[in-house]
């Protein structure tokens, strides 16, 4: 039987003989298990992830021993590891070898030196189970970023593994790719038995799958345990690894906590640990003697959107809340007579009725977009996938030329300024994908490029700014999907910008580097950057954005302030507003939602 | 229904005749055929853009005939003198052209197999010889348009800060063309690294690789490759009796035309328009199966 038992693995890559990249890892996965791996990039998950197959493992030095099926693993031979355990790595591109898509699922078992007719078969069998069969004999570069990575899936499936290994699989996927994603792997475990491993932060579509959630930290399992237990003991350790939890965890022990301020210190905190708080203490007795959680329904940590608002239903199943929105007053006036209303004069970047298609008989990609970007601030485009979001940012740099409207920058027409003019001092791009931007073989030969010989201090400034000082003489390539984006981000600026656009900033980055850079655009906001962003992370923009404008069809539809942009939404919005809407009005954010619990206990 | 529907052995037989044949043989009824049939093949698989194609290249043989007489003397009948003093003969003259005859022909074909044979075929043809082979084919098949779609990504991204490869003057542009190459291929190693680390995963090491195609023989095949046999058996037996081929130097001689000549000439037409009858049948059947379904 397929499991594998890791224990006290020592590992240290050859680049840092003397400190670890895993430390004493104990690790037991059982069979038809579903394991979570969490942790910040660089904590040594997708390190302990390679281990777990030989022809991935890194070099270096090792100790300590890895079992599978009670055999060590590297006795277990090539064919018996190239079949029972698969793998699927994070970029979905460069993990197909094929030009075809039937090829590529036939590739494993081509391996293997199955016959042509049981290939057959199997390869049939993969497509059908996967919805492939609509584009089995496409060229693999006509598919989407989903596809190719359902592709991966489906051919590692194909050599039928008792053990599917993956490593972030769905960081370059947009958010229904991802879940659409996820789900096929959740269909996998439930339906194949088949043992899953995986890495991921987007940890609100997997915690309610898993069976068993490890937290790294540092090379270190800091936490293991079920995904129940998983908040409360992360908060008993007070690890900063708690914030990368998913909404309804945030809230649930956000407002827990409140209450055991509230309450005084007579709650004894052994109860606290069990999880079984009482978390509803509106008629607490001050005596001491806590009510009997049976009353207030089970104190089990929600997961999921509908268990957190299930959760918040029962805390205010009695008494109906006094408070049901957050009044922002005189803040949320101010703001929308600075941002809304702002003069377009002002406007950085107005945008009126532009049209813009690819070639002359193909179909229109803007459809009159209308759009002014307040000075000094950070303003967000959201919408689904092809809506012509990327293409709108090109058209505002110039790369595709609009046919029809006009575009100001600054007060002056696109046309009206030479290349060099509008990216000297002006205008920046931060694209995609921030390798698109790397040249040099280090960090800070990247920077100094960008800059005059004589202003060494700029960059240095620069580099303080992004934080990534402790990296200049790292390899661009090398780096973490987080770090990465703050070069870019660094080496954009150096063209010091006044506006600077970002195409998806926030793709690929755990939820520790999206706050240190959220940190930076703030400061860049204050130093009088605008800022204009296309993402799909609603919950980044209800967060830090100043405006938020849906993207459909070809051009915005709404522009709005945040919180008002979703709370009028009922699909497109924030997890905390989802849990919320049945009985708060208007609670965006995560710390929204447990101040308005707070107000009303 | 196009002739690369059949089994890609069919297609790859086909072809080598067809070129083989075009190359070898010199005598003018064979090559009037080839020219026909690889004419008419051609404009049928490539439309308008065949047609254009094959117009600018008629022009081959009768370049290359005035080439090849200017430098080349043999023969007995004289038709004058160039200006460099030389004797033109008839008979290098129409030698030139046959030679240019062969290969505009042979241009032709290639233009037919272009058009019938997607990579698919090839990597399948050459899987037959070496897996490993076929399968290293497949991968730059894929690697052109990644590397494509990567260029224009980095264009993109260059763009951004003012960098792209069509932003500043003449000496700029080149700069910023050269850094992305360099970008292109620092990216190429990466990304290698990644694919080989995705096919040792999937067993790419172990030995006795077999190779997978979506080809399968059935009877339609079957009843091509005898009809291809035959023909083939005949023309061979064409070549056995020198029919194929006539003499051009010092004289043009032709072979005795007989009632067996004949044969020999339907035989290598039948083989060779064998495609577009095939086609044309499809075609034909088609359309009468969409009326009836009109009625």
């Amino acid at each position: 039987m397929a499991n594998f038992k890791i224990k006290n693995l020592n590992f240290y890559y050859p680049t840092t003989p003397d400190t670890p990249s895993l430390k004493n890892v104990n690790l037991d996965i059982e069979e038809g298990g579903y394991i979570t791996v969490c942790g910040r990039s660089g904590s040594g998950k997708t390190t302990l992830l390679k281990h777990l197959k030989t022809v991935l493992t890194p070099h270096g030095k090792r100790e300590g021993e890895i079992l599978f099926d009670g055999r060590p693993l590297d006795e277990v031979g090539l064919r018996e590891q190239s079949s029972r355990i698969g793998f699927v790595m994070q970029n979905p591109d460069s993990q197909i070898v094929t030009d075809k898509v039937w090829h590529e699922l036939a590739f494993g078992l081509e391996s293997l030196g199955m016959e042509k007719k049981a290939i057959r078969l199997r390869v049939a069998e993969m497509a059908s189970y996967f919805g492939i069969q609509d584009w089995f004999h496409k060229d693999v570069s006509e598919l989407s970023g989903g596809q190719k990575q359902l592709l991966n899936l489906a051919s590692v499936m194909a050599m039928q593994p008792d053990v599917l290994i993956l490593d972030e699989p769905t960081s370059q996927l947009d958010p229904i790719a991802a879940s659409d994603f996820l789900n096929t792997v959740k269909k996998i475990n439930l339906e194949l038995r088949t043992t899953i491993v995986i890495t991921e932060h987007r940890l609100e579509d997997i915690l309610y799958a898993s069976d068993k959630v490890v937290v790294m930290e540092d090379g270190l399992v800091q936490v293991e345990g079920n995904p129940r237990d998983i908040g409360n003991l992360l908060r008993e350790k007070n690890s900063q690894m708690f914030s990368m939890m998913p909404t309804p965890v945030q809230v649930f022990y956000g407002v827990q906590e409140a209450d055991i301020i509230k309450a005084g210190p007579e709650i004894e905190s052994a109860e606290l640990k069990m999880g079984n708080m009482n978390f509803n203490s509106r008629n607490h007795n001050p005596s001491g003697n806590s009510v009997m959680p049976s009353e207030r329904g089970s104190a089990d940590c929600p997961l999921t959107v509908r268990e957190g608002g299930d959760w918040l239903s029962e805390i205010f199943a009695k008494e109906k809340p006094g408070e049901t929105r957050i009044d922002r007053g005189e803040a949320a006036l101010e703001k929308a007579d600075r941002f809304l209303d702002a003069d377009p004069k002002e406007c950085p970047i107005v945008v009126k009725e532009a049209w813009f298609r690819y070639e002359k008989e193909s179909p229109d990609i803007l459809r009159g977009v209308t759009l002014k970007v307040p000075p000094k601030s950070i303003s967000a485009i959201v919408g689904g996938n092809g809506t012509g979001k990327s293409t709108f940012l090109k058209s505002i740099i110039g790369v595709c030329r609009i046919y029809r409207g006009k575009i100001l920058i600054a007060g002056k027409k696109l046309e009206k300024y030479r290349y060099d003019e509008l990216f000297r001092n002006n205008i920046a791009m931060l694209p995609q994908d921030p390798s698109n931007l790397f040249v040099k073989k280090t960090v800070r030969e990247e920077l100094e490029e960008m800059v005059s010989k004589d202003d060494p201090e700029r960059v240095d400034s620069m580099g303080k700014l992004c934080q990534i000082e402790h990296l200049y003489s790292s390899h661009p390539y090398d780096l973490s999907g987080g770090e990465q984006q703050r070069v870019a981000l660094a080496k954009v600026l150096l063209t010091n910008p006044g506006i600077l656009l970002l195409d998806e900033p926030t793709k690929g980055i755990d939820s520790f580097f999206k706050k240190t850079f959220a940190g930076i655009l703030s400061k860049l906001k204050e130093k009088g950057v605008t800022i204009l962003m296309v993402t799909h992370d609603v919950e980044f923009c209800a967060k830090y954005a100043d405006v938020v404008s849906m993207f459909f069809d070809g051009s915005v539809v709404t522009t709005n302030l945040p919180h008002e942009f979703f709370s009028r939404n009922s699909f497109y919005t924030t997890a905390a507003n989802r849990m919320s809407r049945h009985i708060f009005e208007n609670a965006i954010t995560d710390e929204d939602l447990i101040e308005l619990c707070k107000r009303n206990m | 229904m196009k002739f690369d529907s059949y089994h890609p052995i069919i297609n790859l037989i086909y072809f080598l005749v067809a070129i083989v044949t075009a190359i070898m043989f010199d005598h003018p009824v064979f090559l009037g055929i080839a020219l026909a049939v690889s004419f008419a093949y051609s404009v049928k698989l490539n439309g308008m853009r065949g047609l254009v194609f094959n117009i600018i290249f008629a022009l081959l043989p009768p370049c290359y005939a005035i080439y090849y007489s200017y430098y080349n003397h043999f023969g007995i009948t004289n038709l004058g003198q160039n200006i460099i003093g030389n004797e033109i003969t008839l008979e290098a003259l129409v030698w030139g052209f046959v030679i240019g005859l062969s290969a505009f022909i042979v241009v032709m074909w290639f233009s037919c197999l272009f058009a019938v044979f997607t990579s698919d075929k090839f990597i399948y043809l050459f899987g037959k010889v070496s897996p490993k082979l076929s399968l290293f084919l497949s991968i730059l098949l894929r690697m052109i348009p990644s590397v494509k779609k990567k260029w224009r990504a980095i264009a993109i991204a260059q763009s951004g800060i003012g960098r792209g490869p069509g932003q500043g003057n003449f000496f700029r542009r080149m700069l910023n063309r050269c850094r992305m190459v360099s970008m292109i291929i620092t990216w190429l190693l990466e990304n290698f690294i990644l694919t080989t680390q995705s096919m040792k995963s999937r067993g790419y090491t172990l030995k006795g690789r077999t190779a997978f195609a979506v080809y399968r023989f059935d009877n339609r095949d079957r009843g091509v490759v005898i009809f291809m046999f035959i023909g083939i058996t005949v023309i061979l037996m064409a070549i056995l009796l020198d029919q194929t081929n006539i003499q051009y130097n010092p004289e043009i001689i032709f072979n005795k035309i007989t009632a067996v000549s004949y044969v020999f000439y339907l035989c290598y037409l039948a083989f060779l328009i064998a495609p577009i009858i095939l086609q044309l049948a499809y075609e034909r059947k088609f359309s009468k199966l969409e009326m009836n379904l009109q009625k």
